[in-house]
């Protein structure tokens, strides 16, 4: 796509151009709304009204979808003193506020505010007599007048500078339902951008091609647009989301779960991928900025062309699209509860977590379980008791059961902060009179699972040198450990390298298999979470690979020493699904069976097998057909989740500076490979240079 | 039973035959071509390899069973994605081990890559269970030859005429290396050697990479290219086109003018 009216306004965006509109205060609402004495709704209502009122119109020429921020923060709504009073003894998420969920875009588009708005005010008036059901509804009234006469400036704005196209659509959407793809864009930007705005976070953008469809469909027929043209829309769109991601909280930049789905089936089955799901793909291809991020929904019968279109943005190096598999993730949803028609409409949290748009107020991250740990103990206190392995692994399941009991535990006290914005947009909350923090229809609780392969090495390497060739004592493990092996380096080797390592040996992944059952287990125990909700164990590991490994911003030491694998102290686990990162294997046909041992069917919170593959790999049209081929591959073998990362020159000068953390990385060119971190210094540094000029 | 050396297996190797093929990389060869990228499958036995302060041995011994089941682990998914494909060092020097392995494979597509620097008998008790070979052909003039790979090419000759009669499908490949074999003499020496021979799907051109002598130190040798590694490659198919043979040049620039043909070979 050849746009320069795009380029222009990507390079406004790469270039902080549109930062520079910001204010440099963020204002305080904090003396009216305590001068007021409002209630905890009414409050975040009218911090929705005040910070939409506070927004100053930005457009610029160039531009058919409009909308930047201009005031650079979401200030509190109570003093630090009454905040403090409201939450004691309970347990926040994370950073308060509902955060991780999927709206109903395409309810919201189809209605228009205006008809969200008679939603409410019809059922305030069948409810007049429930106080709680006025105070949710006159707030939600609140933040949709206010998003309507935040619409209105902009379209005064858009009409003074002679921006009649922009003024023409801001004059229907969002108040009504949009008629063509264009206004829809421009509605959801803005509907979008208000949930932010509130102080929520990780707001993902659900099934993009199966909402949006209807209205490109429309404007396809009637002559409106071309797939072209139509693709330059989407890709404004998509650079629009990356105007204001700075101000988004994360754990690190680009970690604002802006998540966007393609693919799949429609909720009656039928297939889903359209013209749209190819646009998209072309549109973040072209647009090559980290938001939004890319989810594929795939089956083992997913044509190669749409996977070698996905391929084509896998090699631009941003880490998507990820994969997940219809076959796998459908029935497993069904199996948590989820009806067939939800299930088949699911689409993915900030991370991976499969969440139902509209009607999930799961909270998928609730905590992980750290399978290291478990391990650790088990075989610590099963071989001091002179135990069996069996006694080592039923030491690890209850070690696991009591981690998933106690993270459950801590969040029974879950305080859930009231939303009316946000449950404008979802299903059911105006017309039942109920604030979306008082649940929907899915009130699940996710934990990850992490460190899944050090753990599973961890026992491979005791079943294997202390039990079957009896080649290792216990006392000597034991010693091994506590001394981070120190005085131990032909053990730490042994273990290392002649010790069974996950996706490499079929007794590890066994392993391994084993450990994500007895999570299940755990978690399954569990029948109910206090919200009505069952708790889903998970593959993922988000941060916890470090913060369980090396230890979470603010402690004073690792929380584990260590680990019979052969991993010192302060070493990573392996990220999500990964062979642990000592481990060398023989490629991804061997992880893909790997990690295709679990029962996807009972450990259904998401978490993608994480691969690298050198970029090389995608370096032509055939070898794109032949990373299609693979990510199919990943679909039969009934895994669930897939994320690949094609390597590029910076990953590669962090593997030249430090070995040690990139010690599977494989460069390869035509007929051989290498290990990168055994290549000389000036073959790596000419490596490099290739791939930089390869990118 | 004959258990043999294996310095590597590899997966996903996008280069190494049709469709998508786990590679194994037996130990073990008699050339020793001075621009040799795989210097750790040169000898036969095990050694230790000492990179970024780990040490790592190359070289692990399977029974034939053991690394037929670790190959048939992943047939279902190499059946229908491509195959395997041995490759070296020189597979064929440890002809029965191989040729028992194959033997106990489940209905995979294989794929034999050779010097045709081995024994007849191996070769013949080889290729006969592949599907298709590839042929490394180097230099046609024997001095040269003697000069860049320490061997004689008579029985390589030889051994690629023998093939041809054997009804088994062959790729010869070539490797481009500056000034050696990219010369204008011996592509044309091959073309000609090549032409004709009952079999020959096709010539690939290999255009020599740089970063072929990166894996030396590693091992404690010294890479002694004995050419001027940093000359252009030469890439010249036309004695191959005026000859009716198929050529291909591998890499970006030959890949994309490749509609496919590879994956036919596939049954």
């Amino acid at each position: 796509m050849k746009s320069d009216r795009l380029a222009a306004i990507r390079r406004r965006i790469t270039e902080g151009g549109y930062r520079r509109n910001r204010t440099t205060a963020v204002p305080h609402f904090l003396p009216e709304l305590d001068a007021e004495n409002l209630s905890w709704p009414r409050r975040a209502s009218r911090l929705i009204r005040r910070m939409c009122e506070a927004e100053q119109p930005i457009i610029e020429p160039d531009e058919r979808i409009v909308f930047a921020r201009t005031v650079p923060g979401v200030p509190p709504i109570f003093s630090q003193p009454d905040w403090t009073r409201l939450t004691a003894g309970r347990t926040l998420h994370e950073l308060g506020p509902i955060s991780n969920i999927c709206a109903d875009w395409g309810m919201v588009l189809s209605q228009g505010l205006a008809g969200r708005r008679r939603v409410a005010v019809e059922t305030l008036r069948d409810m007049a007599g429930d106080g709680e059901a006025v105070e949710f509804l006159e707030s939600a009234i609140e933040t949709i007048d206010a998003v309507l006469d935040l619409a209105a400036r902009y379209r005064e704005a858009a009409d003074r500078m002679g921006a009649r196209e922009v003024a023409g659509i801001l004059a229907r959407v969002p108040a009504q339902p949009p008629e063509t793809l264009h206004e829809a864009l421009q509605a959801l930007r803005l509907l979008h951008s208000v949930v932010w705005m509130g102080g929520h976070y990780h707001v993902g953008l659900g099934r993009f091609d199966q909402y949006l469809w209807p209205y490109l469909a429309a404007d396809l027929a009637a002559g409106r647009l071309t797939l072209d043209t139509a693709e330059e829309l989407v890709a404004e769109f998509f650079l629009s989301l990356n105007k204001d991601s700075d101000l988004y909280p994360g754990v690190q930049q680009g970690d604002n779960g802006q998540s966007l789905m393609l693919g799949g089936v429609r909720p009656d089955g039928s297939e889903g991928v359209n013209e749209l799901t190819r646009i998209a793909l072309r549109a973040a291809l072209w647009t090559n900025l980290i938001d939004p991020k890319i989810n594929l929904r795939i089956t083992p019968q997913t044509d190669l062309t749409l996977l070698t279109l996905a391929s084509e943005l896998t090699r631009k190096g941003l880490g998507f699209p990820q994969y997940s598999n219809d076959a796998v993730v459908i029935p497993a949803l069904v199996h948590h509860g989820y009806s067939l028609e939800d299930a088949r409409n699911y689409t993915v949290a900030a991370c991976w977590e499969f969440i139902v748009p509209g009607k999930g107020m799961d909270v998928v991250n609730i905590g992980a379980v750290s399978f290291p740990a478990a391990v650790d103990a088990a075989i610590r206190e099963g071989l001091a008791a002179g135990e069996s392995f069996t006694g080592i692994l039923r030491r690890t399941s209850e070690d696991i059961r009591k981690q998933v009991s106690a993270t459950v535990e801590s969040y029974s006290r879950l305080l859930l902060p009231p939303a009316p914005y946000y449950s404008v947009v979802m299903d059911g909350c105006l017309e039942r009179g109920r604030d979306l923090s008082a649940g929907l229809r899915y009130n699940n609780f996710g934990i990850h699972g992490a460190g899944s392969s050090n753990a599973a090495d961890a026992l491979a390497a005791v079943e294997q040198l202390v039990f079957k060739e009896s080649s290792v004592s216990p006392a000597e493990l034991i010693a091994a450990l506590d001394a981070d092996f120190e005085g131990h380096p032909v053990l730490r080797q042994r273990l290392l390298g002649e010790a069974p390592k996950a996706g490499n040996d079929p007794e590890a992944d066994r392993l391994l298999a084993t450990l994500f059952g007895y999570f299940a287990e755990a978690c399954e125990a569990i029948p109910d979470n206090g919200r009505g909700g069952r708790i889903r164990p998970g593959t993922g590991s988000a941060m916890y690979y470090v913060w369980l490994s090396r230890g979470a911003p603010g402690d004073a030491a690792p929380p584990i020493g260590a680990t019979a694998d052969g991993r010192k102290k302060g070493e990573f686990f392996n990220a999500n699904l990964a062979p642990s990162p000592n481990a060398q294997v023989r490629g991804p046909i061997s992880v893909l069976q790997a990690f295709s041992g679990i029962d996807y069917q009972r450990v259904c919170n998401g978490g993608p097998i994480t691969m690298e593959i050198s970029d090389a790999a995608f370096s032509d049209a055939e070898a794109l057909g032949k990373c299609a081929v693979l990510v199919r591959t990943f679909a039969r073998l009934g895994c669930q989740q897939l994320q690949l990362n094609a390597l590029n020159a910076e990953k590669l000068m962090d593997a030249k500076a430090h070995p040690e953390r990139h010690r599977n990385l494989i460069v390869r060119v035509w007929g051989w490979s290498g290990y990168f971190c055994e290549l000389a210094p000036e073959y790596q540094d000419h490596v490099i240079q290739r791939y930089q000029h390869a990118l | 039973m004959n258990s043999g050396t294996v310095c590597d297996i590899r997966e996903l190797t996008l280069h190494d035959g049709p469709g998508l093929r786990t590679t194994v990389f037996l130990k073990g060869c008699p050339l020793r071509c001075s621009w040799c990228h795989n210097p750790e499958a040169q000898r036969s036995e095990p050694q230790t390899i000492e990179a970024a302060g780990q040490r790592r041995v190359v070289g692990t011994r399977y029974e034939p069973a053991a690394l037929a089941a670790l190959l048939n682990r992943q047939a279902p998914v190499l059946r229908e994605i491509g195959g395997v494909t041995f490759s070296g060092g020189e597979p064929l020097q440890q002809g029965e081990f191989l040729r028992e392995v194959i033997e106990q494979l489940s209905g995979l597509h294989i794929v034999l890559d050779t010097s045709g620097n081995a024994d007849r008998t191996a070769l013949d008790r080889v290729a006969a269970r592949c599907d298709l070979v590839h042929y490394d052909l180097k230099l046609i003039d024997p001095a040269m030859h003697r000069r860049y790979t320490g061997c004689d090419n008579a029985l390589i000759l030889a051994n690629l005429r023998h093939l041809s009669e054997m009804g088994i499908p062959y790729v010869v490949r070539v490797p481009l290396i500056p000034g050696v074999t990219d010369t204008r003499e011996n592509l044309a020496a091959i073309a000609r050697t090549v032409r004709g021979l009952p079999g020959l799907l096709r010539v690939d051109l290999l255009p020599y990479n740089r970063a072929a002598g990166g894996k030396y130190a590693s091992l404690g040798m010294s890479f002694e290219p004995g050419f001027d590694e940093s000359a252009e490659v030469h890439i010249e198919t036309r004695p191959f086109i005026e000859a009716h043979i198929d050529v291909h040049v591998a890499g970006p620039a030959g890949d994309r003018t490749d509609t496919g043909s590879r994956d036919k070979e596939l049954r």
